[in-house]
């Protein structure tokens, strides 16, 4: 059943690559669109089938490789992939339905054939990784993100396309040698002959040991979600890449730096996860913080929703930091909301870049207007832009509220910090609005292309999904909430209490007070 | 079919969301053929529908114990989030309230907004208000209501920036959303930091806990400040009070909702907190501290004031002021009747003036005058809306002031006093705008201007009519004193500072005494009230500055320290690269020195944990021998 997320991407992608040239563009738009939607028609079937009651890893398959190295074929998923899986296969649908219309006016785009198999073994590369049980094959795939990325930077993007395709590459590159250290020396210094996740136990490595590694695996996801300091490759890979390409970098890649994290920073050291907590909790606050804040002063509304996104991915840092099972469905809820609305945000920005011609702040004014600008557009920007803030009724709220609830009685203070964060980023948002939407609209040079309902039907669907999911989140969190409770069982962690004041009551029937105690235990 | 009402009464704001969803049909870009008016018309429609629905559902709940109903919206990871709904005389009677008020604003707007295009965006905000507040009343939890508080930050953020082409409007709806906003996020901590302690959200559990609870004085009185920032943003106290300000700009409709009903969630809010901030007595004093600043700096500002809806925004965070007094004070019945009378005379008066604004092209008050013989009806509802709003018995805010000012006497006599100087304030406040307006000479603007047609005249008359009778209806909800149990010295006091303030505002104004422009005795005194004690200035040279400062800098780092690292170290690697290729002579020699050079390395190296031990030997040996 797995398999088929990555073989027929893949297969796909080969029949892309191969097909005539001489085929019309459209055509193959179409042929694309089909398998992308065979995709994610699977991927719902499978959550048909998945049973939300259980914590273990679910429909599995398991095929010996090359069983002398401990490389075996073996996929399965559970409530902290599943949903990551889902949300790359609909980004997937939505980058090749959309990609033709985001090309510059007047222009066709370039190499339809190439880019649409790219997209497929990204998407094939994603489901892989996310799917994979075996440490070596998880690193194959997460490799296999690299190239098509960066050709995907480097023959479609912006201006600087070149430097930001190759510190990108070098970057992820280094991202991946850590892991691969990492997972080396966890397989081998631990004595488990297979690299098969199961097989893996670290118990009796030394906890110096145990912390060296990792640290290797948190600078290698760090890089990839990213964590300041390593974060200086996604303002310019996100503002240089096209928009599609934009979308699938900051909507699927990055999760792929936290599930990481998840998967085998707290799966694999749980008991020295809870060491480099506080400081992790600390780290995720000052990039909430400075990704705001870097964000503010942005002249360019892709590099503001760039940096954006490093505020964002604080959030569930902070969730995976403070590992309560509520803080722990925040997190994953987090990463699926962030990967919506980031989506949203990116590919209303191309709408405008397209239509308008510019994305610079200082020129940009009055599109709200409703017969020469972009009326639509503005409002779901509007929508977007809020969901992004955390205003309530869209899902970005519930994700974050889950999180800084879920982590406030271990680590206050960041938690407040991000809290403070959230302000900061209406400030850019706001501001951003106001130079778009708001204001007087230039008579003498808007003469906007209409945005047709082809190209308005994405950001349609995704703000009615942000909406959807925000009004009704259980629909997010139910897949996700027994496996991340089981994550945040397994961390032995006994941590000080920051804030321990159970309530004194002789009124034992109130079940308030229940409930705070039974929090206080599971802490 | 009564009882049937008051358990669908949490229909309410779904009908009004049923309006805001149908108004997105005529939006501009949607339609064009029908105009944008089919949207107003379902909207108010809606609106009637729950304005009869609550009036309907009213009085079977009359003495009944509130009937409570809840809806499981997300239940994870232990957290439970059900939505308690109470439906009490008190919630349907709010209902009643916000509704009915939005029924005669859309009206009001159907006349006000005659030319506007934008009347589907308009009246689906409206609507989103309604469903908002009516949602308010209804929940009975601090998280929900949070969450609603927010989505009306937003609200108000668009609807402040209805006519969005002009820059005073732009800058106002950014202030207002990031001052609210400010307020929530406060208010959004101590939701986080009360949930471990009182394991519920729910408002009465809360205060049920509050009753017994034994906790860390720090935390709780933190937790305090935290849950009373919220509702200062919302009803705009100092130092949150600049957005309502420049919410100014917005149009009337709008502002006859907000400045009656939509600063009053913050209130509502407040006193449902009230058990819980009466946990701290640095709470407390501080919620007074807070209105008390608010009342008198605000009745203050409103004196200088040459916009006529700037005079009466003043005034609306001034009300607040006290409200937040009286609940400080522990006083939370006579602050919900506060909110009730003050909503009813603000709406009258914002209508009154709405009217003049629209057909007299200004709101100089300093350009009008002498309207009194040309619109003697709104002449008359303005005095009818500021007899209801100030301290004139019988109408409606005497009794709340009252009863506030009664019991307040034993407790906090200064207050009393504070009371009664905002009372002068707002009343000589109140006497002034009516002077400038209706009084003396018509100035320029006022030459020619008729009283305005039917739709804004008739929600004018009807709220008249109500601001009238408002002792009636707080007589039958049992709300006045007996008669013989009033204060009379108390009664006489407020009734006196009143009339204080009429004669005196009357003689300046109306008289020959003082030289006309009236101003202040002292220039810099007149400055410091007119520009708002120069809140914005201090605001952008502090908060704004401060923050656009920080992101510079931050911005400033990333780009030329950690990126510049970066291409640092890539440069190096470029140079050191380009350098070395000219090592590479070709010589088979010299790449052999190169290759034996690093084997030997190498060799060292895998050697050096050997060749430590060695020297060890060796230092033993030789210590050996030169001991031995």
């Amino acid at each position: 059943m797995l398999s088929t997320l990555i073989w027929l991407p893949l297969l796909g992608a080969a029949v892309m690559g191969f097909l005539p040239g001489t085929i019309a563009a459209s055509r193959f738009r179409l042929g694309a669109i089909a398998i992308a939607s065979v995709v994610l028609v699977w991927t719902a079937v499978l959550f048909t089938q998945f049973d939300i009651s259980t914590a273990t890893m679910q429909m599995q398959e398991y095929l010996p490789w090359i069983p002398t190295l401990g490389i075996n074929y073996s996929l399965s998923v559970d409530g902290l992939s599943l949903p990551l899986v889902m949300l790359s296969n609909f980004l997937t649908l939505g980058v090749i339905y959309s990609a033709e219309s985001l090309v510059a006016k007047g222009q066709v785009m370039q190499r339809p054939r190439l880019f649409y198999s790219l997209v497929f073994l990204i998407n094939a590369g994603m489901a892989g990784a996310l799917m994979a049980q075996n440490l070596l094959m998880f690193f194959l795939f997460y490799e296999l993100e690299l190239i098509p990325f960066y050709l995907l930077i480097v023959i479609w993007g912006g201006a600087k396309r070149e430097y930001a395709g190759m510190k990108f590459l070098i970057y992820t590159a280094t991202s991946g040698i850590l892991i691969l250290a990492a997972f080396l020396a966890t397989v081998w210094l631990s004595g488990s002959g297979s690299f098969d996740y199961n097989a893996i136990s670290t118990a009796d490595l030394p906890q110096r040991t145990q912390l060296i590694l990792l640290t290797l695996l948190l600078i290698g996801f760090g890089i990839k979600i990213p964590l300041i300091p390593l974060h200086t490759w996604l303002p310019d890979a996100y503002v240089e890449a096209s928009t599609p390409t934009a979308i699938l970098l900051g909507g699927v890649l990055a999760k792929l730096g936290t599930y990481g994290l998840v998967r085998f920073g707290i799966g694999l050291f749980p008991e020295t996860w809870s060491l480099v907590t506080p400081a992790l909790s600390w780290l995720a606050a000052s990039c909430v913080i400075y990704g705001a804040l870097a964000a503010i002063a942005q002249k360019d509304i892709k590099r503001m929703v760039a940096y954006s996104s490093i505020g964002h991915m604080g959030y569930v840092m902070l969730g995976m930091a403070a590992l309560t099972p509520l803080s722990m469905v925040g997190a994953v809820s987090q990463m699926v909301s962030h990967g919506l609305i980031l989506a949203l945000l990116f590919y209303i920005v191309g709408v405008i870049e397209v239509k308008v011609g510019t994305r610079d702040l200082d020129v940009l004014n009055g599109l709200l207007n409703p017969i020469r600008g972009l009326p639509l557009t503005s409002s779901l920007l509007i929508l977007a832009g809020m969901a992004s803030a955390a205003i309530p009724g869209m899902v970005g709220f519930i994700a974050e509220f889950l999180v800084f609830q879920g982590s406030f009685t271990t680590f206050p203070l960041p938690t407040l910090l991000c809290v403070a964060g959230t302000g900061l980023t209406a400030v850019y948002f706001v501001i951003l609005l106001n130079r778009t939407c708001f204001g007087r609209l230039d008579n003498k040079i808007a003469y906007y292309p209409r945005v047709t309902w082809k190209e308005q039907t994405p950001a349609l669907i995704l703000t009615g999904l942000i909406v959807f999911l925000g009004v009704q989140p259980t629909w997010l969190v139910r897949w996700s909430e027994t496996t991340t409770a089981a994550l945040a069982a397994a961390a032995p962690i006994n941590r000080p209490i920051a804030i321990n004041q159970p309530a004194i009551s002789p009124n034992v029937s109130f079940t308030g007070i229940a409930q705070t105690l039974n929090s206080a235990d599971r802490l | 079919m009564a009882p049937l009402l008051v358990q669908n009464i949490w229909l309410v704001p779904v009908y009004s969301l049923i309006g805001a969803a149908l108004s997105v049909i005529w939006f501009p870009s949607i339609t064009r053929r029908t105009g944008p008016r089919p949207a107003g018309y379902i909207n108010a429609g809606m609106t009637s529908l729950s304005f009869v629905h609550a009036l309907l559902a009213l009085p079977s709940t009359w003495n009944q114990p509130p009937y409570e109903v809840s809806f499981e919206w997300l239940n994870v990871a232990g957290l439970d989030l059900t939505i308690p709904v109470q439906v009490s005389s008190l919630t349907v009677g709010a209902i009643a309230l916000v509704s009915g008020l939005n029924l005669l604003a859309q009206i009001f707007a159907i006349g006000y907004m005659e030319m506007d295009w934008g009347w589907a965006r308009f009246y689906s905000l409206l609507a989103l208000f309604e469903a908002g507040m009516t949602a308010l009343v209804l929940c009975n939890s601090l998280f929900f209501s949070y969450m609603i508080m927010e989505v009306l930050t937003l609200a108000t953020y668009l609807l402040l920036g209805f006519w969005f082409n002009q820059s005073l409007v732009v800058t106002g709806a950014r202030d207002a959303f990031l001052t609210k906003r400010i307020g929530d996020l406060f208010l959004l901590m101590a939701v986080l930091a009360i949930y471990p302690l009182t394991g519920t959200w729910n408002f009465s559990e809360m205060a049920l806990w509050a009753t017994t609870a034994e906790v860390d004085p720090t935390v709780i009185t933190l937790i305090g400040l935290g849950l009373i920032a919220g509702p200062m943003g919302k009803c705009a106290q100092f130092p949150l009070h600049l957005w309502l300000d420049e919410a100014m700009e917005g149009p009337i409709p709008s502002t006859i909702l907000r400045n009656s009903v939509v600063v009053a969630t913050g209130a509502w809010v407040l006193v449902k907190l009230e058990p819980i901030l009466a946990l701290s007595p640095f709470v407390l004093s501080t919620t007074i501290f807070i209105g008390a600043v608010t009342a008198v700096g605000g009745s203050l500002i409103a004196l200088a004031q040459i916009d006529v809806k700037r005079t009466l925004s003043y005034l609306v965070s001034a009300y607040m002021g006290i409200v937040f007094i009286a609940v400080g004070a522990g006083q939370t019945e006579a602050a919900l009747m506060l909110v009730f009378t003050h909503a009813i005379s603000m709406a009258l008066l914002i209508m009154s003036i709405g009217g003049i604004i629209w057909n007299s092209i200004t709101q100089n008050v300093t350009q009008l005058g002498g309207l009194w013989s040309r619109r003697p009806m709104s002449g008359l509802a303005f005095i009818v809306g500021t007899v209801g709003l100030i301290a004139f018995p019988p109408f409606g805010s005497f009794w709340a002031l009252l009863e506030l000012v009664d019991g307040l006497r034993e407790t906090h006599p200064w207050l009393v006093g504070v009371l009664l100087l905002v009372n002068v304030l707002t009343t000589f406040g109140l006497t002034r705008v009516f002077c400038l307006l209706f009084g003396g000479e018509a100035k320029l603007m006022a030459q020619r201007s008729p009283e305005v047609h039917w739709p804004m005249m008739l929600p004018m008359m009807v709220l008249l009519g109500f601001t009238l009778h408002v002792p009636l209806v707080l007589q039958a909800c049992d709300l006045l004193p007996n008669w013989i149990a009033i204060d009379m010295s108390m009664a006489l006091l407020l009734v006196g500072s009143s009339i204080l303030g009429v004669s005196l505002s009357a003689l300046i104004y109306l008289g020959n005494v003082v030289p006309k422009p009236v101003r202040f005795p002292v220039q810099s005194l007149q400055n410091l009230v007119a520009y708002d004690f120069y809140t914005p200035t201090l605001y952008r040279s502090s908060f704004v500055f401060g923050v656009d400062l920080i992101s510079q800098i931050t911005a400033w780092i990333d780009q030329y320290l950690v990126d510049g690292v970066v291409n640092l170290f890539g440069s190096v690697t470029i140079f050191s690269g380009q350098n070395l290729k000219y090592s590479t002579s070709g010589q088979s020699q010299s790449y052999a020195l190169t290759i034996l050079l690093g084997v030997v390395l190498l060799g060292f190296f895998l050697c050096f944990p050997l060749l430590t031990n060695m020297a060890l030997v060796f230092a033993a040996n030789f210590m050996h021998q030169t001991v031995g």
